[in-house]
């Protein structure tokens, strides 16, 4: 009696033990799941499509994904990064306020246009606005 | 029917929790075989009864987006009870009072998910809020309401129970500092340079200065280190999340050791949690200062790889074990296998809400969801480190686990507000 009981004790703490483990599995099956799917159907808050990129990185026709704050420019800890002489370190933000794209130009040498006018301070995007930074052109897509 | 499967992966992540409550539970009640009292096995009921419930609310209402984040809060909330049930001293219902703690959180979870409507609207308030910290923060020192219990003067007391404002006021910070960033964060992150060295734009920094030097002095006054430090976290975390700008990482850095170094000379307190840390078995500190951090360094010896098993060993030799202590109690019984789970729990928590903040659709609900990770991520790497010996121990409680009301029921507060982030940024993007 003294024994067997001593036996189940030591089995519910094992099982103890082994649950935390099991469960630590299923949340972590459930974590890689939810970042999966958000790969795959989740829709970004919107794009920015390449038209016309003469370094070729990023390639004409790519979508790039945004989220709600954005930078771009020629350094390569921007969000977008444009590996164009004409482009600044930092070049521009693109920030989503919940609503509406803003764009702000963040000081660059050459200017940010959208559909061919340069713009100064922030700006409000609609979606088919072209955006020009150095000699890349991009256009943003909802 | 439908319902049942609105949120189907948190409902089976709940299943294995109430596994986990009850077992644990029952290993506690039947290892104290002499002392067994039947209105124990109770509470494994109550509590999953109250997850369950949370869990309809979020169904019913449609929330979107997490799922993972209540049943992780669950489980970590579950540890801390079946700890609580294990540690409780014959004299103090440690168990009942935290389970009506857990009652009282569900009531503010499920408050915090209802208001505001729209959430974006509270940063809106971040005057407001910053005030209500403030005051907060200097009601303890109040004469009728102000409580001292074991040296800090950090309690409001109200009838039988007391309540550590800091708790709350941690969240309400992150919410000022994230409504404050959004709207100035142009300025704050490009510091005019001279040379290699940016200067700040002061004037633009003093109201989140402001804050914190409030916040810090009245700590200090109140003598609790540990919401002192998690309130500079909290400052530096987000300038930096905000600014991208390490420099003024390395500042605040620079402003710890040097704040560190003057408190070290100026407050005995101070002196006694480092010396401790340094050398517990000094024979001065052996069986005085020291004597609760060498007992949680024996009982995490004494748990070794697998743990004595739940309910077989001495946490009872580690004074004050339930607040400050809880990780090491659990290390013991349940070794390191157990510790590691215990972690990588806080590490899916973390993670989790760190994807949160970066799919949101807002500046201000990214920030708002990363300084509420970081939160949960802070506190349980500096208690986790004061407990083996890392760090010099400071007062924070481990999230969830430990013993205290406003820990949990503030901390059940910052998932609602997690999960809320992660519904609207549901609804934006169009996902389940």
């Amino acid at each position: 009696m003294e024994l067997t009981f001593g036996v189940l004790l030591w089995a519910v703490r094992i099982a103890f033990l082994l649950l935390l483990y099991l469960f630590l599995i299923r949340a972590f099956g459930v974590l890689h799941r939810a970042m999966s799917a958000e790969r795959v159907e989740g829709r970004p808050l919107g794009t920015l499509v390449v038209e016309r990129s003469p370094a070729r990185t990023p390639r004409v026709g790519e979508r790039l994904p945004l989220r709600a704050m954005n930078s771009i420019g020629r350094d390569a800890g921007n969000d977008i990064t444009l590996p164009d002489e004409a482009a600044s370190a930092r070049h521009a933000k693109l920030e989503h306020d919940g609503t509406e794209w803003w764009i702000e130009d963040l000081g660059s040498t050459n200017g940010t246009l959208v559909n061919g006018t340069r713009i100064d301070g922030r700006e409000r995007l609609r979606a088919g606005d072209e955006i020009a930074i150095g000699r890349v052109a991009l256009r943003l897509d909802r | 029917m439908t319902l049942l499967f609105r949120r189907a992966d948190e409902m089976r992540l709940l299943v294995w929790v109430a596994a986990l409550v009850a077992t644990g539970s029952v290993a506690v009640a039947a290892a104290e075989a002499t002392s067994f009292d039947r209105r124990q096995l109770l509470i494994p009921v109550v509590f999953v009864a109250l997850a369950v419930a949370l869990h309809a609310f979020l169904a019913i209402r449609r929330v979107r987006g997490d799922q993972l984040l209540l049943p992780l809060a669950s489980a970590l909330t579950a540890i801390g009870l079946v700890l609580m049930q294990r540690l409780q001293p014959d004299d103090t219902p440690l168990l009942a009072q935290q389970l009506t703690w857990m009652i009282v959180a569900c009531g503010a979870f499920a408050a915090t998910m209802l208001i505001p409507r729209d959430l974006t609207t509270i940063g809106r308030f971040k005057w407001m809020w910053a005030l209500l910290g403030v005051a907060l923060l200097v009601s303890p020192l109040l004469p009728v309401i102000g409580r001292e219990i074991n040296g800090a003067r950090i309690w409001v007391g109200l009838g039988r129970f007391n309540f550590a404002p800091w708790e709350a006021v941690k969240i309400l910070m992150v919410v000022f500092f994230a409504a404050y960033l959004e709207e100035y964060r142009e300025v704050i992150a490009r510091p005019r340079r001279i040379g290699p060295i940016p200067v700040p734009p002061v004037p633009y920094l003093l109201p989140m200065l402001a804050m914190w030097a409030i916040a810090m002095a009245i700590v200090v006054f109140e003598k609790d280190l540990g919401a002192a430090l998690l309130f500079l976290g909290i400052f530096l975390a987000m300038l930096y999340l905000a600014t991208g700008e390490a420099f003024y990482s390395l500042i605040g850095i620079a402003l710890v050791a040097l704040g560190g170094y003057v408190l070290y000379q100026t407050f005995g307190h101070v002196q006694v949690r480092v010396d401790t840390w340094l050398d517990p078995f000094h024979e001065e500190m052996r069986f005085g200062a020291g004597y609760q951090i060498i007992q949680g360094l024996f009982a995490l010896g004494n748990g070794g790889l697998f743990g004595a098993g739940l309910g077989n060993g001495m946490p009872h030799r580690i004074p004050i074990v339930w607040s400050d202590f809880v990780f090491d109690a659990f290390a013991e019984e349940a070794g390191l296998a157990g510790a590691i789970a215990l972690l990588a729990l806080y590490l899916v928590f973390v993670y989790r809400g760190m994807l949160i903040a970066i799919k949101a659709p807002t500046p201000f609900l990214q920030l708002l969801a990363a300084g509420l990770s970081f939160i949960i991520a802070f506190q349980t790497l500096v208690i986790v480190g004061g407990n083996l010996r890392l760090i010099p121990l400071t007062g924070v409680t481990l999230p969830f686990v430990a013993y205290g009301g406003s820990s949990l029921v503030t901390n059940w507060m910052l998932v609602a507000l997690l999960i809320r982030v992660s519904d609207i940024t549901a609804r934006v993007r169009g996902t389940p």
